[in-house]
């Protein structure tokens, strides 16, 4: 297993994104709300003709919206045929892990749990390694319960 | 049984065979409406050597690429039709049929072969003999055929223009290019205006810029389909539909070389279908009818596309029954969704408009063919979705015109741009009656117990402000806010109230996530020039997000009002005179009133100082605050406000009168607003906002929520004496606690150990706990002995008060 993955921070936490989900990661520019939607919808974004449907993945996590002004990056993926953009709070690196997906160990906070797959170690440190399309299928479902 | 996919090995195969196959279903497509006008005509050569040549071509292309069943299939019917083509055999129904079945076995093993499945392995020999069976007096006809067969006519239909096939992906992936071509055009155009002006530069951006454009309009040109398409499967099912039901029909199809977009397309075949089912099954008559009524034996169906303007056209028209709207109505009487006296007062035109809401079907039995849960609600919602109306036009007796008009592409729509709570959004145009601001004079905006009722020209509309609905801040402007009249799919128009209607473009729409979808409120996003995506609101998405009442007698109501308006000239309100237990004769604006039933008076009950009546499984506030009849059925009024709603047991429903929209003498006290002169009568006029105001607040949030959760779901008690009580006295039970600990706090857990009732008191949810001796085990018990029917259920109304 010698993946290519996309190493982010989202809501404090070392992430891990399998670079095979990952379209592109851009810098967020202005964003239209979506009026009715839950935190987690930041709203609509433009990327040239496409609209982006931007998931405040912090406030899945957390339940706290964003704040306009820290909005930063956001990972661009096509999820059954749409464009999303999840936000992030930063990006690390793009590299192969030769050890690849390690098992989840010790107790994960039961609000990852929904997300988190697996382990990737790079330099030492762990991190979590996330589904993108949870964060959109699994989302809303997880918070209504 | 052979299996083929096996047999294809050489490299290049699999291509030809793919070619094969998708040239096979496009023909035969084409050519089921053809079969159906050559049976109509079997003397039309053209048409004969149409569909011999598509088995011919079969037949050749899978001796090459081995495949043996299309092979013999496709050999017994080329074989037949060669003897019809030389004259020596008559196309008669069975062999058409025949004919029809094989084409059928085709299309279902090219379909096999396409997905790679394993060929259906039923028996290819009953259709080949079904071909074969010839009735004796066949050949007979042989010279006459002969004899009238025209000339084949130059150029058959095979000849068309050179065409390629793309995959679909390729085709958007190049609308996307150009899409952002545009935009970058768009771009490039801002950025030349700031400059100082270079004519030769201008010059060659105008070149560009025309490029750009026609490129645009040819790119949405491919995915133009001709409406012939649409029509394809018609004929095939009038002529199967026909032959079960035993009627006969002479099918018109128009206007199929009218070209729409390729998803328009997909969208419409749904709705077309079923109305051409309905109009063969419910509206066009048996022949013995016909003729019983004077009418040609055969029905004529008429189905006929047309442009106009930016909008296809698909009228579909038969000569049948119509619509029986006196029928109509009686079902909706009887269904007691409409009152008798309600009905007497609606027009024509909303009689057959009851065809559209949900529930019903005209069919006085539920047919194989239609009528079956799928209703014309359905249609209509379906054409609606995609921007587009749907008008009868009813002759009873005589027939029944439908007409849909859907726009030209599924992607280009009329819309206005609102805007509201500070942002914009955009709305069909077609699903916008009319715009007002609120200045207007015909316009009055009232508000009664929270509910808004906009009254335009004495019509009353709910009214609804968008940023209410979206639950958007609503920021203060100085100018005039614009009052939409809004059409929802359910029919009933409502007013929508928006900070400003800034413009009216065409936009291309495209689809949002489901995740934005899911909101109800959306229909889709558009990305206009300045790259600010926008949302397309969804009408009937909204009027539902609003829970706006939809409200029948209310339209009647008002037709007498308008009459009563013109007489008088004060502003007069309908109202409905009742008689209170009491004895005393009051009024009820009539709005208000959802509907009225007679109550079983047991339904009753009363907690606290409170009254309550079950209905439909909810516990409802009584207005007036009785509980105690000396009848056993009382009537009673539903009334509902924005959201919560109420009963009103009263004596007697006198009738409906015109009152003045301010009573004629006021005087405030209690649930009373003044008094009206009504005939010479006095009587005192119920203020509905009071009525509201008075009701306890915990009604509404009690209707929302509130399980009853049995704890002990193993106990027999429980399970066979406990249950069913709760469940009849309109309880919704859950057995056990659910799995997944989600404990609404409105639940009451009911159970009979007194440790589960501490646990489930530390979940923080109410508990009632049970026990089976009738007296307390010491005098800090809170248990209730559970048999004590009265303080159950007041400890479980009680709880979750």
């Amino acid at each position: 297993m010698d993946q290519l993955y996309l190493l982010a921070t989202l809501a404090g936490t070392r992430i891990a994104v399998d670079a095979c989900e990952v379209e592109a990661v851009v810098r967020l520019t202005e964003i239209s709300p979506v009026p009715g939607m839950g935190a987690h919808v930041a709203g609509l974004s433009a990327l040239r003709s496409r609209v982006l449907t931007i998931i405040d993945v912090a406030a899945l996590i957390h339940g706290r919206r964003t704040p306009a002004e820290q909005r930063g990056l956001a990972i661009i993926a096509n999820i059954s045929g749409h464009s999303y953009g999840l936000m992030v709070d930063g990006v690390s690196d793009i590299c192969r892990v030769p050890e690849g997906e390690m098992p989840l160990r010790g107790q994960l906070d039961a609000t990852w749990a929904p997300y988190a797959r697996a382990i990737v170690e790079h330099e030492g440190h762990p991190w979590l390694l996330v589904s993108l399309s949870a964060f959109i299928e699994g989302g809303p479902t997880a918070q209504a319960a | 049984m052979v299996r083929m996919r096996a047999s294809v090995g050489p490299i290049g195969m699999d291509e030809l065979l793919q070619e094969f196959i998708s040239e096979t279903q496009e023909t035969l497509e084409a050519l089921a409406g053809e079969v159906v006008a050559w049976e109509a005509d079997p003397l039309d050569r053209d048409r004969l050597d149409a569909i011999f040549r598509f088995f011919h071509t079969v037949k050749g292309s899978c001796g090459f690429l081995n495949l043996p069943r299309f092979e013999r299939l496709s050999h017994a019917a080329e074989d037949v039709l060669s003897d019809i083509r030389m004259g020596k055999r008559m196309a008669d129904p069975a062999t058409v049929s025949a004919v029809l079945g094989i084409m059928d076995r085709i299309g279902e093993l090219a379909e096999a072969v396409a997905v790679g499945a394993a060929l259906p392995s039923e028996n290819d020999d009953f259709l080949i003999g079904a071909l074969s069976a010839l009735p004796d007096d066949e050949v007979v006809a042989e010279p006459e055929i002969k004899a009238q067969a025209p000339a084949p006519r130059q150029g058959g239909m095979q000849t068309g223009p050179r065409t390629i096939r793309l995959p679909l992906s390729l085709i958007d992936q190049l609308m996307n290019g150009v899409s952002d071509m545009v935009l970058a055009r768009n771009e490039l155009s801002r950025k030349l205006r700031e400059r100082t002006a270079d004519p030769e530069l201008d010059n060659v951006f105008e070149r560009l810029s025309t490029c750009v454009a026609d490129m645009r309009d040819v790119i949405s040109k491919t995915r133009m389909q001709r409406v012939d398409r649409l029509f394809a499967a018609i004929p095939r099912m009038v002529r199967d539909l026909g032959r079960e039901l035993g009627k006969r029909i002479d099918l018109t199809l128009e206007g199929g070389d009218v070209e729409m977009d390729r998803e328009m397309v997909e969208m419409v075949v749904d709705p077309l279908t079923h109305i051409v089912r309905n109009s063969i099954d419910h509206g066009i008559e048996i022949p013995e009818q016909r003729r019983a009524v004077g009418k040609a034996e055969a029905g004529s169906l008429r189905v006929e596309a047309r442009q106009s303007g930016n909008q296809i056209v698909i009228a579909i028209a038969d000569d049948g029954a119509g619509i029986n709207t006196a029928r109509l109505v009686e079902k909706w009487i009887a269904a007691g969704r409409l009152t008798p006296v309600a009905a007497a007062r609606m027009t024509e035109q909303e009689k057959l408009d009851l065809i559209f809401q949900p529930g019903l079907s005209t069919a006085s039995q539920v047919t194989a063919i239609s009528g079956r849960g799928v209703g014309m609600d359905v249609v209509r919602a379906n054409v609606e979705r995609i921007g587009g109306v749907i008008a009868l036009d009813n002759h009873p007796g005589k027939g029944l015109c439908i007409t849909l008009r859907v726009p030209l592409t599924l992607t280009i729509i009329p819309g206005l741009i609102v805007r509201a709570g500070g942002q914009h959004f955009a709305i069909p145009r077609a699903a916008v009656v009319e715009i007002l601001h609120d200045n207007n004079e015909t316009l009055q905006i009232s508000e009664v117990g929270g509910a808004k009722i906009a009254t335009i020209r004495s019509v009353r509309h709910s009214m609804i402000d968008l940023e209410d609905v979206l639950g958007m801040e609503k920021p203060a402007q100085s100018g005039p806010r614009a009052i939409m009249v809004v059409r929802s799919a359910a029919g009933v128009p409502f007013a929508m109230g928006v900070s400003t209607v800034d413009n009216h473009e065409e936009l291309v729409i495209r689809p949002a996530s489901p995740l934005v979808m899911a909101t109800g409120v959306y229909a889709g996003m558009t990305l206009p020039d300045n790259g600010k995506p926008m949302l397309l609101l969804d009408a009937a998405g909204l009027a539902s997000a609003a829970n706006l009442p939809d409200i029948i007698d209310d339209r009647a109501a008002r037709q007498q009002e308008e009459a009563a308006d013109a007489q008088s000239g004060v502003e007069m309100v309908a109202a409905l005179r009742f008689e209170e237990l009491s004895g005393e004769k009051r009024l009820l604006k009539l709005s208000l009133i959802e509907r009225v039933e007679d109550v079983d008076s047991r339904l009753f009950g009363r907690s606290g100082n409170r009254a309550f009546v079950r209905l439909d499984g909810r516990l409802v506030p009584v207005a007036n605050g009785l509980s105690q009849f000396d009848r056993d059925k009382v009537s009673a009024l539903r009334l509902r406000d924005d959201r919560r709603e109420a009963c009103y047991p009263v004596a007697a429903v006198l009738d409906i009168v015109q009152m003045p929209a301010v009573p004629d003498m006021i005087a405030m006290h209690g649930l009373l607003s003044g008094v009206a002169v009504i005939d010479g009568e006095h009587l005192e006029v119920i203020n509905p906002f009071a009525l509201f105001a008075s009701l306890p607040e915990e009604g509404a949030a009690e209707r929302a929520t509130g399980r009853c959760l049995l704890a002990d779901a193993e106990d027999g008690w429980t399970r066979e004496i406990l249950a069913p009580l709760l469940r009849q006295a309109g309880h919704d039970v859950v057995l056990g606690l659910p799995g997944d600990s989600a404990v609404d706090p409105d639940d009451v857990v009911l159970c009979a150990d007194a440790g589960a009732a501490q646990a489930a008191e530390i979940m923080g949810c109410r508990v009632v706990q049970l026990r089976a001796s009738p007296r307390p085990v010491d005098p800090q018990d809170g248990s209730i002995y559970r048999y004590d029917q009265a303080a159950l259920m007041a400890a479980i109304a009680g709880r979750r008060g």
